[in-house]
Order: structure tokens, then sequence, then C-alpha cells
């Protein structure tokens, strides 16, 4: 009896002391960019957009544990791992190509933001730099444990996407089945929103963050199992979320054949449809989301640069020393507030190309990640399996045919 | 110089325009000098061919190796600059990331009248320009920066900074501890690392500069001297030999087996060796029977006044008394005083300020010649024989010496 509750007892603190890089990664995936892309996508297609929900979820939960494992097992980065086996042009090319989806994504989270504070009525010229700026200083200031409490807190921001769906009184068991049945064509069209929300969820930057991350955390290989079930509580969370969000929106403003541009639109659309108080609920969300987001991505951006170019970079060491790593994060975060704070720049447009830009690029990620984790030096005994490794390239080719079509569809006008 | 980056992919041919491929990777020895000692070539259809550098010709636009080329595998000790080096993290000797490889540079000399060239890591390229040189455009952003009124010079660290060693492992690793180590003294260093294990101590001297780790083992004591000598390759051990003091050069030498120090010498360069070689040969005499214990020592807290005392009450059946030596109480030797200095030392100054803590010292194994000659280098007209605790065991004096001398004259 003693044994066994010496076993669960070591079982639990092990459990809680890997908490932490799959859940945040998970959520950080719904971050403002998500939420506006599942708003547009939502309130364009409805409940049919819902049918790829399930793909990505499992999609998210095996890349991501490859991801980890490949940290946890390497202790190196995935920017390292880039920069030691291709050399400085595939990870300039690499880094180059992470800055500028990142920033894409930092400037639709650092604009969530700003509609949300926009939504209850607080000035965004003084407000949202004030919050920026306080957020970069927490992270320079704070260590990793205490970062990672704050960013545990932005994620139960995320509750109120149920409640508002609850609001939007929406026929659930027709959003149930649109999970599984097609509900409409596949068209150019919807493929490019697809590939948008794929973009959003499953994320060139949520590989590189997860693996800088766990690595950051000093996880060994004792804690993979522990990892891995976290990794996966974490994708079917948030895609419960994401089912949640285009429920609240498919069942107002696409029954209602209102299109909205963003997410704040969608805040304040839902409104008449479902209350006062869900369109509330729906900005806080917002911009908890945009704040998880907009740490999390530009962190990524950090990370990837300490990474490939060898600086010392980690949230454990103080300012003077981590110089660079910082000077990163600054960068993303204060050219991202210059663009969303520009009057007159509209957001639709970059929403929707950044995410599909981000879902069309997952590929090349996915071909480093088959790289790294079949590779025995690496590895060793922990490379991928036959089903990762045909989920890997099954995939990589499913969303490179959808997004050629997806881009000449867009081209084309189809 | 050249680069790696610039030597990556070049086309490889034979004098006879045969072609074989494109350079992937050089090898080379990880060692103080290291020399590079074969060429990766890539001949596609997983055709690998390993060449020697004897055969190489000469490096222009495309790189011409000799017609009848051999090939070989990798040897012991021998790294590839592309898999160990290249885009590998540097990081100093705490562990701190510091930067990664960005560039190799490579210095090519021709050594004999036929042309022969030998290529030489000298240092990696940390910079910016390290990076802007695999896209070719180096000398377009230095000359751009030139017109703004700007030079850039890449930065770069040199072979002499970095651990071969650890290269093997997959990590650049930096010789620069902290400065502090470099800012000791010798002999303090040298009681610091008697408190650490030998295979620790071989560490620390692998980051010294090769003058000071000699200084260094001079102070340490005979066994640690010994040992460390047994674990140094001849190469290294003959390097450190050659800039001792030849004298304590012999007493080390002394210590190691005929054949280990036959092997030492043989790299020792001539002239050093002209003279170690005749110290060697006076080495049959041992200092054994010379040894009188008639010595005088305190402890180093005791003050000038109670020595002074003491010598007066405990001296009276002495011969001569010259020094008096410090005695810890481990029983070790840790300095001495001469009596001029014991009558300057104002009466309650402990013996240890006024004392020199670090004392020409004898060893069993000292041949009387170099006792002699140590006593006539330091003005010194006895000298304390220690064990390898640091233990006195007694005193030998310039008289008993001179007398011994005699005797084999007469």
């Amino acid at each position: 009896m003693r044994d066994w509750i010496k076993k669960w007892r070591k079982r639990i603190i092990l459990a809680l002391a890997i908490v932490g890089p799959g859940l945040i990664t998970a959520f950080a995936d719904n971050d403002a960019a998500g939420i506006a892309t599942y708003s547009v996508a939502a309130a364009t297609f409805g409940y049919q957009i819902l049918i790829i929900i399930l793909p990505i979820t499992i999609l998210l939960a095996v890349t991501q544990e490859i991801g980890a494992r490949i940290a946890i097992v390497a202790e190196k980065g995935f920017a390292d791992l880039i920069r030691e086996r291709h050399g400085v042009r595939v990870a300039i090319s690499m880094y180059g190509l992470l800055f500028f989806v990142n920033l894409a994504v930092v400037v639709q989270d650092v604009s969530g933001m700003k509609a949300a504070l926009a939504l209850f009525g607080l000035n965004p010229t003084i407000f949202l730099p004030a919050i920026i700026v306080a957020l970069y200083l927490f992270v320079v200031i704070a260590r990793y444990n205490m970062i990672e409490r704050f960013l545990f807190v932005l994620i139960a921001f995320y509750v109120t996407y149920i409640a508002s769906a609850w609001l939007a009184n929406p026929n659930w068991q027709e959003a149930a089945g649109a999970l599984i049945l097609p509900k409409g064509p596949i068209t150019p069209r919807f493929l490019y929103v697809a590939i948008a929300v794929l973009g959003t969820t499953v994320t060139a930057w949520g590989q590189f963050f997860i693996n800088s991350y766990v690595k950051d955390k000093r996880l060994t290989t004792e804690h993979l199992k522990y990892n891995r079930a976290e990794i996966y509580t974490g994708a079917v969370l948030t895609n419960t979320l994401c089912f949640f969000i285009i429920v609240a929106v498919g069942a107002t403003l696409f029954a209602n054949r209102i299109a909205v541009t963003d997410a704040a639109q969608a805040a304040l659309a839902i409104r008449p449809f479902a209350g006062d108080f869900a369109g509330l609920l729906f900005g806080m969300g917002l911009l908890g989301a945009g704040m998880l987001g907009c740490v999390v991505v530009a962190l990524t951006t950090a990370y990837a640069f300490s990474e490939f170019f060898g600086y010392s970079g980690s949230l454990d060491e103080n300012f003077r020393k981590s110089r660079l790593f910082y000077a990163t994060l600054l960068v993303q975060l204060g050219v991202a507030m210059g663009i969303a704070l520009m009057p007159g720049v509209s957001l639709f447009t970059i929403t929707l190309i950044a995410n599909f830009v981000n879902g069309m690029i997952l590929p090349i990620i996915f071909y480093f990640l088959y790289q790294f984790a079949n590779n025995a030096t690496i590895m060793g005994s922990y490379v991928n399996n036959k089903v990762q490794n045909a989920l890997l390239i099954g995939s990589a080719l499913i969303i490179t045919l959808a997004s050629l079509v997806g881009v000449a569809g867009q081209l084309l006008g189809w | 110089m050249l680069y790696f980056s610039q030597l990556q992919g070049k086309r490889v041919a034979t004098e006879n325009r045969t072609r074989l491929g494109r350079l992937t990777d050089l090898v080379f020895l990880a060692a103080t000098q290291p020399m590079v000692t074969k060429l990766v070539v890539d001949g596609g259809r997983n055709h690998r061919y390993i060449i020697p550098i004897s055969y190489l010709k000469k490096i222009n636009s495309k790189i011409t190796v000799a017609d009848g080329f051999g090939i070989e595998s990798l040897s012991e000790n021998e790294l590839y600059i592309r898999k160990n080096i290249l885009d590998q993290q540097i990081i100093d000797i705490k562990g701190n990331k510091v930067v990664r490889v960005n560039d190799v540079a490579i210095q090519d000399k021709i050594v004999s009248l036929a042309g022969a060239l030998t290529l030489m890591i000298a240092g990696v390229d940390v910079g910016i320009i390290g990076i802007l040189r695999w896209f070719g455009i180096d000398e377009t952003f230095g000359r751009l920066f030139r017109l703004l009124g700007k030079t850039v010079t890449s930065r770069f660290l040199s072979w002499a900074d970095i651990q071969p060693l650890a290269l093997a492992r997959g990590t650049v690793v930096l010789k620069k501890e902290e400065k502090k180590l470099s800012r000791l003294l010798p002999e303090d260093l040298a009681d610091h690392l008697e408190t650490m294990s030998i295979r620790n101590i071989t560490r620390v001297l692998d980051l010294m500069e090769e003058k000071l780790a000699a200084e260094v083992i001079e102070s340490l004591n005979v066994t640690y001297q010994q040992n460390l000598f047994k674990l140094f390759t001849p190469e290294r051990a003959g390097k450190l030999i050659a800039r001792m003091d030849p004298d304590e050069a012999v007493d080390i030498l002394l210590t190691l087996t005929e054949k280990r120090r036959d092997a030492i010498l043989k790299t020792v360069p001539p002239q050093k060796l002209l003279e170690l070689s005749s110290l060697l040969s006076l080495a049959k005499t041992p200092i054994g029977g010379l040894i009188t214990s008639e010595f005088f020592t305190a402890s180093p807290e005791e003050t000038a006044l109670a020595i002074r005392r003491r010598i007066g009450r405990e001296t009276g059946e002495f011969s001569a008394l010259s020094y008096i030596f410090a005695i810890n109480r481990e029983g070790q030797l840790v300095g001495a005083a001469n009596l001029h200095e014991l009558l300057l030392a104002a009466a309650d100054t402990p013996l240890y300020r006024f004392m020199t803590p670090s004392v020409v010292v004898l060893h069993l194994t000292t041949p009387v010649e170099i006792a002699i000659k140590r006593m006539l280098k330091y003005k010194i007209e006895a000298l304390p024989v220690i064990d390898d605790k640091k233990n006195m065991l007694g005193l030998v004096t310039f008289d008993d010496l001179a007398e011994s001398m005699l005797e084999k004259f007469v």
C-alpha cells in the first residue's frame, strides 16, 4: 500500500513538473490571430468549417509531440538542429521566413488587443502601449516559473468562449454532426480559408516554441510519457475551444448572413443575437488571447534567433546575458504595435493571408521534423514510428495540394 | 587565407581533368597544430572519396588532385570541419553560450619547391561577415560600409582559444576561463591545484599558456609532477620540459622510467636536449648521504622574539645555523627566513610576515651536482630536502656538498 502511494505520488509530482509547454503552446494556437481567423471562417462558411477540426486536432497533437520529443531527447531546440544540420544558408532563410510570419501573427495579436480595448471603451493609443510595455518588462524581469504561471492565468480567459457560445443558443446537434459529416462543397475558397484555419492552429512558430520551451524547462526522457499526455490534452482542449468559437459565430453571424472581417467585429456583431454579455465575454477572451499570443509568438522569434546564431537566450537568464534575446522580443512587439496603431490599416487582408502563409509553410516544417525525428544519431531509440511518419508525409502532401488550389483560387478568382 | 565557405562545393578534378565531384568537407587533426589532412569529395550516387592532402595539387576555381590519388579512412584524432566545427555552438569554459561558428578560416602555405600545399585551421569566424560570406555578399557588404565611412572586420577566434578535445563531443569550448587564473602567481596556482585530482589539474593546465603551465608545474610537489608527466603525451611533456628551469626539469625526468624519459627527450629541441642530457648524466650521485638533521624549524605564527629566544635555548649544539624553516601543522615546509631577516623583524612580528614562501628545495633523488648549481644560482648556503608530501627530511649544506665533490677529485 505504501509503495502504491509512493509510486503515485512520484507520478503526480512528475506530471505536475512537466505541465506547461504542451498546454501553453496549444492554447496560444488560439491566440487573437486564431480567433480572428475562426471568426472570419465561421462567418463565411458557418458550421461547414467544423469538418477540419478533428484532422487539425490529430495533426497538432502528433506534430507537437514529435517536436517536444526531439527537444527532450536531443536537448536542442528546433532552430539549433536546423542550423547544425543544414548550415548557415538554410538557417538564415528559415529565420527570415519565421521572423516575418511570426511578426504577422504578433501584429494580429496586438491588433486583437487593440480591438478588445476599443470594445471596452478604453482608448487604445494610451492603453495598448501601456499593456505592451508592462508585458515586455514582465517577461524581462520575471523568471521562467513566474512567466509560466502568468501564461496559465491568460489561458483561463478562454473559458469566456464557452460561455459566449452557450449564450448564442446554437443547434448543438447540428454543430456536432458537422464535425464528422461534410456540410457543403469543397471549393478553392473553402480550401483557402481551411488552410488559414490550419495555419493558425498548427503553426510554424508552435513547432519552434514547443522545442525551445521544453528545452528551457529541462525535461528529460523520463518525462516523455507525461509530456505526451499533456500535449494530447492540450490539443484536444484547444480545439474544443476552437469548436466553441466557430459555433458562437456560426450560430449568430453565419445564420444571419453577416460577414465580419475580424474578431472585434465578430464580438460587436454577436451582441444583437446573443446579448451584450456574450459580446463582452468574447471581447475579454480576445484580450487574453492577444496577450498570450503576442508574448508566446514574439518569444518564439527570440528563441529562434538565439538558437540560430548561438547567442545566449533563456527566460531564466538576466537581461545583460541574454541581451539579443530580449532585443528580438522588443523589436517584434514594438513593430507590431507600430503597425497596429497606424490609422486606417485594414487587418482583414492581413489576417487571412498571414495565416494562410503560416499553413502553407507547414510542409517545410514537417520536412525538418521528419528528418530530425527519424535520425538515429539525434534520437537514438526515440525515433518516429510508422504512423507518425505516415501522418507527417500524408498531411504535408495534402496541405501542399490544398495550398496550391487555394492560391490558384485566390489568384484566378474561382 | 582561405575560408571553408569558399572551398565547400568547389569542383574536384584530377590533373588529367577527370571529374571526381564536389568538395563537401575537410578532415583535420584535432590538436594544437590543426593540420588539414584529408579532403572529402562527394562524387554523387553515394560515392564518397576521402583523399589525403598529400595528393592536393592546387586550389583555384576548382580543386586539382594528383592523378594516381589514393583514398584513406579517418584515423584517430581526426575530425571533420563541417560536421564537427561549422555551425556548432561555441560555449565558454563556464558553459555559457557565446555564439555559433559561422565559418572556418584556413591558412594555406606552399611548403616545398614542388608546390605541395599544406592547409591548417587558423581559427573560426564568428562575425556577421562570416554569415554573409556563405551568400557571397561579404565583399559587397564591406564596400557598402566603406562608402559610409566604416570598416567592418570579421570577428575571429584563434585556434589557440579553442579546446580541440571538446570538439569530438560536438561542442566548441573556449579555453577562456576566468581571467583570474592567469593573474595568480604560479606558486599560488600550484597550491590551489594540489587540492585537485590529477585529471582536473591537466584540464586547468591545458587552459594555460605553455610558459605559465611550465612555471606552475615547477611549483607542484614531486608526486604531482611525476603523475602529470605520466599522463602527458611525449610531445606535450617535451614542450613543457623545454620551457622549465633545466634543474627542475631534470628533477622531474629522474622520477620517470628510462623509457618514458627517452620518449620525452626525443621531442625536446636539440640545444635544450644537450643541456638536459649533460645534467642527467650527472644524476648518478644522489644526495641521500649528505643530509644533516641539524636544522631549526618554527611555526609560521611564532613571533620573531619567541624564535630568537628559542634559538638561544635550543641551538647551542649546532655547528651552524643560517635559516629558520617554517613548518605548518601538517609538517609541511611552507617558508624559510634567513638570520638577517629574523634580526630585522620587529619583536612581535610573526614568522609568516617576514619569511619567503617559495622555498628552493631538493629531493632525495636530486643529484649532488644539481644541488650545488641550485645553491650557487640562488645564493643559498643550505637547502632543505623534502619528500613527496612536502615534509622536511633534513638539510644539505654547501660545505658538506663541496667536501663530497672534493673527495671525488682527490
